[in-house]
């Protein structure tokens, strides 16, 4: 394993995610619709840092994207599993870098956590459950995981790069 | 066994390493606790310079003149109705003043309906503050760090607030549903409105001020379950707008 929790500058990137979230630069969204920027750093840092460390990375991540938002459901489930079977993936096997390989990946992360938020909405706040907010959860997810699927092999690619140069693997 | 020197100093550095680890997700906690203190405050400061400045200032200002002349005319028949039947004479809004702040990050068509306003604790900003915009309600304030204030927007699923429509004197709820037009249930059976019908704040309401427009109803499901619901088009426009008003207490 690459090790990149032992690099402060590594670990600082993190907070981009949150900056990403506030700044939120139209010119990346589709029709208002942000991609998930949480799961283009997540990947690349599970894939080339390990379960455990993806998995700690996705508490950390989904505690700060909680306290940024205003509540109702959280990114904390998802992105601790995303964190470690990303993790689990890159340990088993040859290191994923192919462009349709990371954006399938990054693809079916975001999938997962829109559907986590869908069915947390479900599960805990049964009173406005109506079919409009079905299509609404749909519509959102789909557009969002299509997004960063799209941009997953741009910017985790070069994440991912720019990791194993610095830390020479 | 003797220790070397070099050996317990090796351990004190491992332990310091240590520290930093376990200082870490006590420091994420205390921001997901606080929700976003520290991190919110630190964007503010960092996106300062890139604030929208006055230059919408006019285009705002006709709007509220629209808001205002609509408002004056509720309030007008409203208070008009309140004399006639109660005496009261009292005007409707108490000790509450209008904060100006800018919209430093918005979110109104993912995940999360919500802004996060330049203004916060400091400014005597609280959680359940009225957010006015330009041409009327468009949420509550959800939390306040001491620089910030994050605001839930009436589309956000999960909003519910009082609402009535003047012409008919009719209450209902307005529910949002994460699309762009929140949902008007009606409390009785056979709801008189029409669509076009203005849609403002319920005077009877203690937690909402009284008489705020919130949107025009654009559809009307009668057959709906369990009550009858209309679609409502908002007057706020949530991507365009950059300036709001706090109404705080």
């Amino acid at each position: 394993m690459a090790r990149l929790y032992q690099r402060p500058i590594f670990v600082l990137s993190v907070f981009a995610v949150p900056l990403l979230t506030f700044v939120a630069p139209s010119w990346a969204g589709l029709s208002g619709v942000a991609p998930c920027w949480a799961v283009l750093w997540l990947m690349p840092w599970s894939l080339l840092d390990g379960p455990l460390s993806g998995f700690i990375a996705g508490i950390a991540l989904g505690l700060m994207l909680d306290g940024l938002s205003t509540g109702g459901f959280s990114h904390l489930p998802a992105l601790m599993f995303l964190g470690w079977w990303w993790g689990w993936i890159g340990k088993r096997g040859a290191l994923i870098e192919r462009s349709l390989n990371l954006g399938l990946l990054a693809w079916l992360g975001t999938m997962l956590i829109g559907m986590s938020f869908f069915l947390q909405i479900w599960f805990l706040n049964n009173d406005f459950s109506g079919p409009l907010l079905r299509y609404w959860s749909f519509h959102t997810t789909l557009s969002q995981s299509i997004l960063t699927g799209l941009l997953a092999p741009m910017m985790s690619s070069w994440l991912m790069l720019i990791w194993r140069r610095r830390s020479s693997i | 066994m003797r220790i070397s020197p070099w050996a317990v100093l090796f351990r004190l550095r491992s332990f310091q390493r240590l520290t930093l680890w376990l200082l870490l997700p006590g420091f994420l906690l205390f921001v997901r606790l606080s929700k976003g203190a520290g991190l919110s405050d630190l964007y503010a400061i960092v996106s300062r310079p890139f604030w929208p400045g006055s230059a919408q200032r006019e285009w705002l200002q006709s709007a509220y003149q629209l808001e205002q002349s609509s408002k004056l005319r509720l309030l007008e028949q409203d208070n008009a109705r309140l004399r006639d039947l109660l005496e009261l004479k009292k005007a409707a809004t108490g000790s509450t003043s209008l904060i100006s702040a800018t919209v430093i990050s918005r979110s109104y068509k993912g995940w999360w309906h919500q802004f996060l306003l330049s203004k916060g604790a400091l400014n005597g900003i609280q959680k359940g503050d009225v957010v006015i915009g330009p041409g009327g309600l468009v949420g509550k304030i959800e939390s306040a760090t001491p620089l910030t204030s994050r605001v839930k927007l009436l589309t956000a699923p999960g909003s519910q607030i009082g609402v009535w429509v003047p012409r008919t004197k009719q209450h209902g709820m307005l529910i949002g549903m994460g699309t762009s037009r929140p949902q008007l249930v009606f409390l009785e059976k056979d709801p008189r409105v029409l669509p076009g019908d203005l849609v403002s704040t319920s005077p009877a309401s203690s937690i909402m001020p009284p008489n705020l427009p919130v949107g025009v109803i654009q559809s009307i499901d009668i057959r709906a379950l369990p009550a009858p619901s209309a679609a409502i088009q908002l007057i706020a426009p949530s991507e365009a707008i950059d300036w709001v008003q706090v109404q705080i207490r």
